[in-house]
């Protein structure tokens, strides 16, 4: 199980990545980040929205409440332009240290 | 099933933001607990069990309501400033400029005479009648920025708020000043200025802006919540 301070860090690469394949509302971004993560990463309602609303104001995700098929409003969230831009480097950084934290833990059982 | 609805909004009745973003955030929330349930119900757990659950995805609704404040605020800062003091400044700059051109133009006043004790009343009739179209494009600002009605109304009217609040300050100051100075200057005289300047330069102006403000709110003003379109079944299926 991975500890709640890196999860915290990993958020925002999650939800950005997710949101690259389509736009979703809270509950399925939330779904779809436990699903790929094999329930690694689990978001509560408490920790998803404050977080989503903050990536809202940075202007990396937009919100707009959309009609279902089944005519439910969501408030379906997108990646913007600037959310894009955000993802690669958030990539190459977290790649970064999971490559580093590697080599570290080989170094040790060598 | 529980009402969800009820239930955000009881515990969330304290999230200090405009009303249409309050019941959105109140809906959005809602939402999600219904999805969870409904989620935990289709995998055969009792009622009871599945509204437990659900509702064991906030420990704390206090803390919640602060955490949501705190991400929406730095948005709300930003909000403010384009909703109500960019347009607002432009306006009054606009209003005044307008003003100012008038008069250098030579156009003169139209003077409105009351008796000895009221004096007399200026209007600017060519200013007053450029008011309203002032106050809607205010307003049209406001309104694309996603503020309520109640706001672009109230801030459509910003030039005169200005000058009101100069007002208030301006005589009281001036009174304590010449008091200070040695003058004493009758209550009744400064009284009835304020009463000439606040008709001349507050209420009927202020009247023109809302014209403009009112026109505009009804116009574009958007309805809670939001614009609705339709999504594919990829985002709905739970």
């Amino acid at each position: 199980m991975i500890g709640s301070g890196i999860k915290r860090g990993t958020a925002e690469l999650a939800v950005l990545s997710v949101l690259q394949d389509g736009p979703l509302h809270g509950y399925e971004l939330a779904r779809r980040i436990e699903k790929r993560t094999n329930g690694a990463l689990h978001f509560t309602l408490a920790a998803l929205y404050p977080m989503l609303y903050r990536m809202e104001q940075q202007r990396w995700i937009r919100g707009s409440w959309e009609t279902s098929a089944n005519g439910r409003r969501r408030r379906c969230y997108r990646l913007t332009p600037a959310g894009k831009k955000k993802l690669s480097p958030l990539e190459r950084e977290w790649a970064e240290l999971f490559h580093a934290l590697q080599q570290l833990t080989k170094a040790a059982h060598a | 099933m529980p009402d969800w609805q009820e239930l955000v909004r009881r515990r969330l009745s304290g999230l200090a933001l405009d009303t249409v973003e309050r019941d959105e955030v109140h809906a959005e929330l809602a939402a999600h607990l219904e999805n969870s349930y409904e989620a935990f119900c289709k995998e055969g757990l009792p009622e009871k069990e599945a509204v437990r659950r659900t509702k064991e995805q906030v420990a704390d609704w206090r803390e919640l309501q602060c955490e949501i404040l705190d991400a929406k605020r730095g948005d709300l800062m930003q909000k403010r400033a384009r909703q109500l003091w960019i347009p607002g400044f432009l306006t009054l700059i606009l209003s005044t400029t307008f003003l100012m051109a008038l008069q250098k133009l030579g156009f003169q006043p139209r003077i409105v005479s009351g008796n000895d004790t009221t004096g007399t009343i200026l209007f600017y009739v060519p200013w007053l009648m450029s008011l309203p179209f002032l106050g809607a494009l205010g307003a049209y600002f406001w309104a694309r920025a996603r503020a309520s009605r109640s706001t672009v109304l109230l801030a459509s009217v910003f030039p005169v708020l200005a000058l009101a609040a100069a007002l208030i300050c301006m005589f009281p100051i001036g009174m304590i000043i010449e008091d200070v100075v040695g003058n004493h200057v009758d209550f009744g005289i400064v009284a009835t200025a304020m009463l000439k300047d606040g008709t001349s330069w507050l209420l009927v102006p202020g009247a023109a802006l809302f014209l403009g403000g009112l026109l505009v709110s009804f116009l574009f003003c958007r309805r809670a919540p939001s614009q609705s379109t339709a999504i594919g079944s990829e985002t709905t299926r739970a």
